[in-house]
């Protein structure tokens, strides 16, 4: 389950997972190390505080599950990917007051279709990044393979029928 | 740049990321998620399409 509360805390080689959920409060973080563990500062965990050794041995002293940490290199695209949102809103910060797109007329969510046995397509005002984060052109409407064989990667090609691709698991 | 735009990043050897304000329907076009961001499947052999699962690691998948 995906508990909003969890956080995530990362130094250059691992990453502390957090779940409240989990915590019984046994406070064994914060009078081992309080110099990363400090439930008075928000945010709570400071990676720089001590070493990743340090770290990690005092996480393997959780009674619970609540703190587990992970090698970064180790992480799933999807924990990776919760990393970028967390660095991107510590960089700007929303502040108060602020339109959000849904209230916001102006700003038109783009659609994106997931074709049966087929590409992903795209319709809209949106920006494509590749290899290195740089732009690709992209027009108004665009489709990407889904079926990993296009010979004109990131796009569709048309090979997925060839290959009988389907969303069927296997 | 409007932040909220959507922004889609391929990720090398990887899914494509999608960040920002999108929707995302299926063919008959009934919304399937609709908040980000989101982890697309390009490998093809996602137990969860559409959606990553990291397959494309353990396939070795190479554009």
């Amino acid at each position: 389950m995906n508990d909003p509360r969890n956080r995530q805390y990362t130094n250059s080689e691992i990453t502390v997972f957090w779940k409240p959920s989990k915590c019984i409060h046994a406070t064994t973080c914060f009078r081992e190390l309080i110099e990363v563990f400090n439930p008075g500062r928000r945010p709570w965990v400071n990676m720089k505080g001590s070493t990743t050794r340090r770290i990690s041995e005092v996480v393997n002293k959780c009674p619970t599950q609540a703190l587990i940490w992970k090698y970064n290199k180790d992480l799933s695209e999807s924990e990776k990917l919760a990393q970028r949102e967390v660095s991107k809103e510590e960089e700007n910060p929303q502040t108060l007051g602020k339109p959000s797109p849904e209230k916001n007329p102006l700003v038109k969510p783009v659609n994106v279709r997931i074709m049966k046995d087929g590409p992903i397509v795209v319709e809209g005002k949106f920006r494509i990044l590749g290899k290195d984060g740089i732009e690709l052109n992209s027009s108004q409407m665009t489709s990407f393979c889904r079926c990993g064989n296009s010979k004109d990667m990131p796009y569709c090609d048309g090979i997925h029928r060839k290959i009988g691709f389907t969303d069927e698991p296997f | 740049m409007d932040e909220k735009n959507a922004t889609f990043t391929i990720l090398a050897n990887g899914p494509l990321e999608i960040t920002g304000f999108f929707r995302i329907a299926d063919s008959a076009g009934k919304i399937i998620e609709k908040k980000g961001p989101v982890l697309l499947c390009r490998c093809g052999e996602s137990a969860n399409k559409p959606f990553c699962d990291d397959s494309h690691k353990r396939i070795g998948f190479s554009e």
